[in-house]
């Protein structure tokens, strides 16, 4: 079923260099959506027999790049060569037909179907009136799984399987239509540790018989086992392609955030110094977390990558602490815990020294805790709403806006002239409906709605995400007059520069742990991508 | 069910009429909702036409017979009201529970209870006192629907089971018991048929002066003001619309959003089951097994018609009060089956639907 090609003579693993002609060139591709550029001038090679590992940070246009291989988008501008042939795809099944498959991050499978019926799933072969025999798709599914060390039952249903055996069933079903070109986008993201070397493992094997593999990942350590070579992209733009022997994560971590940024970065670190003389001035602790963690189990197999374990730390008044991390970390769930939206499974959390473990929303607004959401169109914003009621839907049943029995129109209409004015929010006047509001509009309501009271304690999710520089930068001075003003700031963000930018002490969250990091880029960067345990060695280099 | 329900009002098309601070920004949309209905409701009216035509009648004269017979004589007003009654409060609390996107499905069934509680309640309290009589009824045969409601409310509150399907069935469950009552328990001793007896005197609502339909129309009309200033003007009703619009932004608020949803169930369901003594006070003055011809159902499509707004729950209950008494005149007068004005009725939906679609297309 698989195709392996006999012609690419690159057969050996790690011999993927130069000289043959690569099986995939992708040449000066780029690809804008709107105004937002998610690929600039990217050149990739990949050659059989390889694992080729794309690394980058967030939004640096790692999965756009192989969503146009994959033929899902297509390319505004460069070209893309298979076997030395120009082609265009011009959907995902043009690129099945010349032998790629991916797995997405989000399996695309459906629960109720047995594997094999998975596994036809969309092939053609279902389209015919009669179904294709599903004993000999079975048979030929458990001859591959047996081949390539992916055994899985053809007969059981997939909702009934584990994580890591769906994601056998994705890799399975490429190499039934005949993959030779496989793209995994973060394959490793909700696997455990036991499952994430196994399947390193399978994809050594299937490389080693001509497979050429392609992982999309944050993750250094898993890059340096893993890979043969690795290219790495920023800002949509391949800053270097280099082989996993000669390189080491700390090398990866800086061409990652970017070597003209680590000027940005001392930047940060002049600031950094203004910052630690504040925190020095730090007052008592306001936030306390103890040993909290979202999920019973520990440790081992079995542990899902979103829960979070054990985490412990302290944020003072007039402090702002980062917990920065690649998402899906399990700082979602660690916001949620926080905000009262979640219960832990075990620990505690204070606010002043008064325990409010599983204090609801409404008790941590009354206790003078500000939120701002990392999702605002969810959480954060009622569309639909005027831009005034926007500002105190979360206290209209309070003086002055509200009894129990009826609501003051007219203290809800001052209050949000106030607010539009004193957060400049551009909008027409208070009662336009917020579903009018630009990115950074919106997101000023939140932080007016937040901000707008004396807070003890600031809780900032993700609060630049997708604003234009002129949002960050109004959003940044308003997160530091916080601080200023005495209120204690957690913040949680994936975002390097917003790190770096206002963090008097910084930890990173890494598969649902804390690690305290020094506020340097790469060290930060490092532990982000899981190579924590060198982030010292960094901070010494 | 969901998703027709949904697409009225499905949160990507927000809605600034429904904003009760935002007012001046309101009325222009409020007006686009409006002619919105209006037109599909316009459409329907042709659509149905042609079902007529093609029924071998003549659509204009239907139409025209439809008209002088519904709204033609004080006399056949008066029988319009008498359907208007009960769609209109039925109406005003789906109104309050769509709003909060709360699929109440189960009104027929909450009506049904409203009517066995506060019938059994009309029949056995010694009460002389009309005024003290109608009320109280009234009251038992609200808390009795409400009761049915918070059944759905808690059940989607704890343990997240979808209120379409719950509410649904207890209408069967509701319709049951009704039967079972009037044939053991309830059941007239002197009759031959599954009935109860007659309500006492005390327990007969009186009609309006003036035109024969009973005061509970009245009760109705009195309830638009109420339901409109608490959906606009208390905490309640704030909280109800932001719950419809985006419930984790509630939530994350700080509204106990299990607590309101079981409210709402609530409401919808004391109005139902207000409903349902009405009817049995008035038209019916007596519990039998077909007390409603499937108001709590007819009422979900007032409800969306209305576009959730109280003065268009009056304005669609009428319409269709008149629709379906204008279906049997024209059985009469053109020899076409009524149901066809019922499946004019499901054209409104149906068409209501389509322009909401096109309407948010067109922005």
């Amino acid at each position: 079923m698989t195709s392996i090609e006999p012609d690419p003579p690159a057969q050996s693993r790690g011999s993927g260099g130069s000289g043959s002609v690569p099986l995939v060139a992708m040449r000066g591709i780029a690809k804008r959506f709107g105004s937002v550029t998610a690929v600039a001038d990217a050149d990739f090679d990949l050659h059989a027999g390889e694992i080729h590992a794309l690394l980058g940070e967030n939004g640096a246009g790692k999965t756009t790049l192989m969503n146009l291989l994959y033929g899902l988008e297509r390319p505004d501008d460069g070209s893309i060569e298979i076997d030395g042939e120009p082609v265009q795809f011009r959907s995902a099944h043009d690129a099945i037909e010349a032998g790629i498959g991916m797995v997405h991050q989000h399996f695309q499978l459906v629960p109720r179907l047995t594997v094999a019926e998975n596994v036809i799933l969309g092939t053609g072969e279902g389209r015919r009136v009669r179904l294709p025999d599903l004993d000999e798709v079975a048979a030929a599914i458990e001859d591959l799984g047996e081949r390539y060390g992916l055994s899985v039952s053809a007969a059981s249903l997939v909702g009934d399987l584990s994580v890591g055996e769906q994601q056998r069933v994705e890799i399975l079903r490429a190499l039934y239509r005949g993959a030779r070109i496989l793209i995994l986008d973060e394959p490793t993201a909700t696997l455990s540790p036991v499952e994430i070397d196994h399947l390193i493992e399978r994809l050594q094997g299937m490389a080693a018989a001509g497979t050429a593999i392609v992982m999309i990942t944050h993750h250094l350590d898993e890059v340096m086992t893993a890979a043969d070579r690795i290219t790495v992209l920023r800002a949509g733009a391949n800053v270097a392609t280099v082989p996993a022997d000669e390189t080491s994560p700390l090398e990866l971590a800086r061409l990652m955030v970017g070597r003209e940024v680590s000027m940005l970065s001392e930047v940060g670190e002049v600031e950094q110094a203004g910052a630690t003389a504040t925190s020095t001035s730090a007052g008592p602790a306001v936030l306390t977390i103890e040993h909290l963690s979202s999920a019973s189990a520990s440790g081992t197999s079995g542990e899902h990558a979103r829960d979070f374990f054990d985490l412990s730390l302290e944020v003072r008044a007039s402090e702002i602490v980062t917990i920065a991390g690649v998402e899906g970390n399990g700082q979602a769930e660690l916001e949620a815990v926080l905000c009262g939206l979640g219960q832990p499974a075990a620990g505690r959390i204070s606010l002043d020294q008064t325990d409010v473990t599983g204090a609801t929303p409404r008790q941590l607004l009354d206790a003078g805790v500000g939120v701002i959401p990392s999702d605002r169109y969810r959480r954060g914003l009622i569309r639909g709403l005027s831009v005034a009621e926007n500002l105190v839907y979360d206290r209209i049943d309070r003086a002055p806006y509200g009894r129990r029995l009826w609501i003051d129109p007219r203290a809800v209409a001052s209050r949000g002239a106030d607010l539009v004015g004193r957060f400049s929010i551009a909008v027409r006047s208070p009662s336009t409906d917020a579903s009018t509001l630009s990115g950074g509009n919106a997101q000023k309501v939140v932080l007016a709605r937040a901000l707008g009271t004396d807070l003890r304690l600031l809780i900032a999710a993700q609060p630049t995400r997708g604003l234009d520089v002129g949002a960050i930068e109004f959003v940044w001075n308003q997160i530091r007059a916080q601080r200023d003003a005495g209120v204690a700031v957690l913040l949680i963000t994936t975002d390097l520069n917003e790190v770096t930018a206002l963090s008097d002490r910084c930890f990173v969250i890494y598969r649902g742990r804390l690690i305290e990091t020094p506020l340097d880029r790469e060290a930060i960067g490092m532990a982000m991508g899981g190579a924590g345990s060198r982030a010292e060695e960094a901070a010494v280099l | 069910m969901t998703t027709t329900v949904d697409a009225v009002d499905s949160p990507d098309r927000p809605d600034p009429g429904r904003t009760g601070t935002g007012r001046a920004a309101g009325w222009s949309s409020r007006l686009g909702s409006l002619g919105l209905s209006a037109a599909a409701i316009a459409a329907a009216f042709v659509l149905g036409g042609i079902l007529l035509a093609l029924a071998g009648a003549n659509p204009f004269q239907a139409y025209a017979d439809m008209l002088s017979g519904t709204f033609g004589s004080r006399f056949d007003f008066s029988l319009v009201l008498v359907e208007t009654a009960p769609l209109l409060l039925i109406g005003l609390g789906l109104a309050v529970a769509f709003r909060a996107r709360v699929w109440n499905i189960g009104a027929e069934g909450q009506l049904l209870m409203g009517a066995l509680a506060g019938g059994a309640f009309a029949i056995y309290a010694p009460i002389n006192s009309r005024a003290v009589m109608i009320p109280a009824a009234c009251l038992v045969g609200a808390a009795a629907g409400g009761a049915w409601g918070w059944v759905v409310g808690f059940l989607r509150a704890r343990w997240s089971v979808n209120e379409v399907i719950s509410s649904l069935l207890l209408n069967y469950v509701a319709l049951r018991t009704l039967e079972y009552t009037i044939r053991k328990p309830l059941r007239d001793p002197v009759g031959f048929q599954p009935v109860s007896e007659t309500l006492p005197d005390p327990a007969r609502l009186p009609d309006v002066p003036g035109l024969r339909v009973h005061i509970g129309l009245l009760i109705g009309l009195g309830l638009i003001p109420v339901v409109a200033y608490v959906m606009r003007r208390t905490p309640f009703g704030f909280h109800t619309r932001m719950m419809g619009l985006n419930r984790d932004a509630t939530e994350a608020a700080g509204v106990r959003t299990g607590r309101l949803i079981t409210a709402v169930m609530v409401v919808s369901g004391a109005f139902a089951g207000m409903a349902g003594i009405l009817q049995v006070m008035g038209p019916e003055s007596r519990l039998t097994g077909n007390i409603s011809p499937g108001f709590g159902f007819t009422a979900i499509i007032v409800a969306l018609v209305a576009r959730m707004r109280p003065v268009g729950v009056l304005l669609a209950a009428m319409l269709i009060g008149a629709l379906t008494l204008g279906g049997d005149v024209i059985q009469r007068t053109q020899q076409v089956p009524r149901v066809l004005t019922i499946v004019i009725q499901a054209l409104f939906v149906l068409l209501i639907l389509v322009a909401d679609r096109l309407g948010r297309r067109s922005r």
